[in-house]
């Protein structure tokens, strides 16, 4: 597994395909949960987390299920949680959470990339 | 020692701090918890960073305005979490500092230093997205960005956790000696 995140529009996309030109990319923003269990590459794999969430699923347990059902999958996934504490209660559980399964993922991953301005730097290496 | 930690939401940095303080051996452990507990889910928080700290053998002290003024057992390891409880609480409670907060925290900062063997500090990253704030949200950020700034000039060392990984951006001796 290797993770790879950033601000918005930081270029996180183009800098994990120029990394890994064969790969194939998902889109988290309309991929199905077999999708993301079986693809190459999931990318905006925040907006999964929002859609599951809105659907009032569980979400703390997509880091186990990905360990297990799709060890070797690429995560391009947005940070969310560098702002003011927001208003909506939905957006503060929701940036949280994307945080709590990012860093359960960011574990388990062999490698972390974080791109800013299309430069990505690997702050995990193991 | 005095070492500042930050992160975003969610960034596992209360995780990491904790462990940092456990490390050090000497001393009293002792944790000032800032967040007022004023509905379910700052109780909810609460209770998870309760479980958090667990079997590590802290002592709790509450503290939500006037840190200058608290008195803690001399030569202890001392983790105050979170700054941005201690800012929002100094700005709009009744008995807190209001406009003087940034004096009133720093002064808070000091006297913990003077008197503390080591010193962990918690703090938000709240600083970067798309939204902008007017008024008190707008003077939040300004107070505890120059909080943060000034907390880091004092500070031995200070530290980043991105989901868990810890990205120094000053180093102390002791992380010096370790990337060596």
């Amino acid at each position: 597994m290797e993770l790879i995140v950033g601000g918005a529009f930081q270029g996180q996309l183009d800098y994990a395909k120029r990394l890994f030109p064969m790969v194939k990319w998902t889109d988290g923003a309309v991929c199905s949960k077999e999708e993301l269990c079986s693809c190459e590459g999931v990318f905006g794999f925040q907006e999964y987390i929002r859609r599951t969430m809105r659907e009032g699923r569980d979400v703390m347990g997509l880091t186990d299920l990905l360990i297990r059902k799709n060890p070797d999958i690429l995560i391009v996934s947005e940070e969310v949680g560098y702002g003011v504490v927001p208003v909506d209660p939905f957006d503060r559980s929701y940036r949280e959470a994307v945080g709590r399964v990012c860093t359960g993922l960011a574990a388990y991953a062999k490698r972390v990339h974080r791109v800013i301005c299309g430069v990505g730097t690997v702050i995990k290496d193991d | 020692m005095f070492t500042v930690v930050t992160g975003g939401s969610g960034s596992g940095k209360s995780a990491f701090a904790e462990n940092l303080v456990v490390k050090e051996k000497d001393g009293r452990r002792i944790y000032i918890a800032t967040m007022f507990p004023y509905d379910q889910e700052s109780d909810k928080r609460i209770e998870r960073h309760r479980r958090m700290r667990r079997g590590k053998n802290f002592e709790t002290v509450e503290c939500y305005t006037g840190l200058k003024n608290l008195e803690i057992p001399r030569e202890s390891c001392v983790l105050l979490e979170c700054m941005s409880n201690l800012v929002a609480n100094e700005m709009f409670m009744e008995n807190g500092a209001g406009e003087y907060t940034v004096e009133a925290v720093c002064e808070g900062i000091q006297n913990l230093r003077r008197n503390c063997a080591h010193l962990c500090v918690v703090t938000n990253e709240i600083f970067s997205e798309a939204a902008t704030y007017e008024g008190d949200t707008r003077r939040y950020q300004e107070y505890l960005g120059q909080i943060n700034r000034r907390m880091v000039e004092m500070a031995d060392q200070a530290v980043e956790v991105v989901y868990g990984i810890p990205l120094w951006f000053k180093k102390g001796r002791d992380e010096e000696r370790r990337a060596d």
